[in-house]
């Protein structure tokens, strides 16, 4: 003991006993405060802890601040108000009160773009037992989403889509097998003016049901490889107006937990294949001044959220060259149920086909139900499909009976890239079956 | 004995500060610790909204674009804050009830079907998103509420305010850096 403390208190730092007793005072003091001072640091607030350092970093956030808004004021003053689209957030000014209420300026600001482009593509192998159908490679829709936010109330939405091999319009092609070619497929002018009523303009997606509406030119978004046949494109041999050009309304129907919605438009419908190989959405000239509507209406009620269930009305007047004009009516219903994890679509359809001064009237009935659940990066599903046309159908007498399961699975290799492996089996009216399989690899860029 | 009696208090001394040091740095883990495990969540909106009030399911609902306008007709713009904060983790898993990867999905669904007529705005700092919000009239984003200034103003959440007791958003320890 008397060794340690020799040792300890060596000659070099011999103290006197008061030397000794302010020694032991500082430690317990320093120690102390060390101690006490974490436990004050805890129980302020973060935002009033304050290191010298912190404060000159606080002094020159402020300085930055204010140069800021200098800066900002110098701007306004030589240049026009800012652009409509909320950009990046302004420096805060030096002022008391928020930014007014007035809307934001319609004004087009020249000095920058607005555009927003996303990219979707898929690239596929495909094979089947039908004959004269090899095996082969197929680029798939190269799709280009493209959006602007013109002003609060005003925005560009627009599908720019290069697609390759040839048009099938009800068994009927047209074009090179192995060419691409440029389709706009949606081209829209949307205004937004509150939950109850937005308004479009140009080319759409008509709102019969639900797929189309949900899935456009996107592989990607779907789980499955491809439509269901009865929402099949027009130029892919799809037997329903897909495409419009015209006017839609849409938005809630107070309904409270209900959760209604509405669908109103106006457009000039599907060309009455006059010649076949035309294209069916009339895109410039209207074949006749009837022009179609649609109304749809559907709820998402509160309680069952991922529940969508509705109904939708479809009217036309189809004029054919050398034959009786046709009145289509397109009747639809739907139920869906989808969450991340799960979905059950199923939607069933017809048809009506009333050519004039005959009393038949041609009914097809359509429906699919489709249900997969995701496991991890894995989804599989399951979907069966049903049409039933008439083979003297006078809109499209190539259709007649398909019908028949598909299951594959989806493996999302990551957040941008879906892989999905399915197989198809469809049968037909006094044809062979077609059994199918395909791989398709899709992604968004 | 003078020298024992300095090597006895230097002990003791020594001793005491170090179960000062301990004793307080033990208060300090305990407390930060507390403060940490759950912190609220703010809702914040520009101060010229006439909104006080909102429930979960709206603010669901407004945060999954089902929803575009307020009452008075403005357009809803959303602020969020970057993939990866903690105040992100804790918006979309108690409100939105869903991971990252669905809610991108969804929001570029919505954006892709046009039912979504604005994407998010996303900031990286609760500073960006108080200057955003305090900047843009229709704003509706989120805070921690000890970042919370005059400049933006706290939307209740089910009647409540961030400070009390039931407050249903919290950002959890487990969304923590």
């Amino acid at each position: 003991m008397e060794f340690r403390f020799k040792s300890f208190v060596s000659p070099r730092y011999l103290w006197s006993k008061s030397q000794s007793r302010r020694l032991c005072l500082v430690s317990v003091l320093y120690f102390g405060i060390l101690g006490n001072h974490s436990l004050i640091l805890a129980q302020a607030p973060s935002s009033s802890v304050v290191s010298p350092d912190q404060k000159t970093i606080q002094v020159l956030l402020e300085r930055i601040e204010k140069l800021e808004a200098r800066v900002a004021q110098l701007e306004a003053s030589e240049n026009p108000p800012a652009p409509a689209a909320p950009g990046p957030a302004p420096a805060e000014q030096p002022v008391s009160t928020p930014a007014s209420e007035t809307p934001m300026s319609e004004r087009m600001d020249v000095s920058e773009t607005l555009l927003r482009i996303r990219g979707f593509g898929d690239v596929n192998f495909h094979g089947d037992t039908q004959k004269g159908s090899p095996s082969s490679f197929t680029l798939g829709q190269l799709n280009l989403f493209v959006t602007s936010d013109i002003s609060e109330k005003f925005k560009f939405l627009g599908e720019i889509v290069f697609e390759g091999g040839p048009d099938n319009i009800f068994g009927i092609t047209r074009g090179s097998r192995n060419s691409f070619g440029v389709d706009i497929e949606r081209f829209l002018l949307q205004y937004s003016h509150n939950d109850y009523f937005n308004l479009s303009v140009g080319r759409y997606h008509t709102a019969i049901g639900y797929y189309n509406t949900a899935y456009h030119h996107s592989t990607w978004f779907q789980t499955t490889e491809g439509r269901p046949f009865l929402f099949e494109f027009e130029d892919r041999g799809g037997i329903l107006p897909i495409h419009n050009v015209g006017v839609s309304a849409s938005g809630l129907v107070p309904s409270g937990p209900l959760g209604l919605h509405y669908v109103a438009e106006v457009g000039n419908g599907r060309s009455s294949r006059s010649p076949l190989d035309e294209e069916q959405v009339q895109n410039i000239v209207d074949e006749n001044n009837h022009k179609a509507f649609n109304l749809a209406l559907f709820a998402r009620p509160k309680a069952i959220s991922g529940l969508q269930a509705g109904f939708s009305v479809y009217h036309d007047l189809l004029t054919p060259l050398g034959s009786p004009n046709v009145t289509e009516t397109i009747l639809a219903a739907h139920a869906v149920f989808t969450r991340p994890r799960f979905e059950w679509l199923n939607e069933a359809l017809v048809i009506r086909h009333a050519p004039a001064g005959i009393s038949h009237v041609f009914q097809t009935p359509g429906f699919y139900t489709q249900v997969s659940r995701r496991f991890g990066a894995y989804r599989p599903y399951f979907r069966y499909e049903y049409v039933n046309a008439s083979n003297h159908e006078p809109i499209f007498p190539d259709i007649g009976l398909r019908q028949g399961p598909s299951v594959g699975v989806r493996y999302d290799a990551s957040e941008s890239v879906a892989v999905k492996f399915q197989y198809d089996y469809t049968g037909l009216r006094r044809q062979p079956a077609i059994n199918s399989l395909g791989l398709q690899v899709g992604f968004t860029f | 004995m003078g020298r024992v009696a300095n090597l006895v208090l230097v002990r003791i001394a020594v001793a005491i500060a170090i179960l000062s040091f301990a004793i307080g740095s033990l208060f300090a883990w305990s407390l930060a610790a507390e403060r940490n495990a759950s912190e609220s969540l703010a809702i914040i909106v520009n101060v010229s909204n006439t909104l006080d009030s909102v429930s979960q399911d709206e603010l669901r609902r407004i945060f999954l674009g089902e929803r575009s306008h307020w009452a008075n007709g403005r357009r809803i713009t959303l602020v969020m804050m970057e993939p990866g904060r903690p105040e992100r983790k804790a918006l979309l898993h108690d409100v939105c009830q869903m991971n990252e990867t669905d809610y991108s999905h969804r929001i570029l669904h919505g954006l892709f079907t046009g039912e979504l007529f604005v994407s998010p705005k996303t900031l990286a700092s609760p500073m960006g998103v108080r200057k955003f919000v305090f900047n843009v009239p229709g704003a509706i984003g989120y805070v921690r509420a000890v970042d919370v200034d005059e400049t933006v103003k706290v939307l209740r959440v089910d009647g409540r305010l961030p400070e009390a007791k039931d407050y249903p958003l919290h950002i959890e320890q487990r969304t923590m850096k």
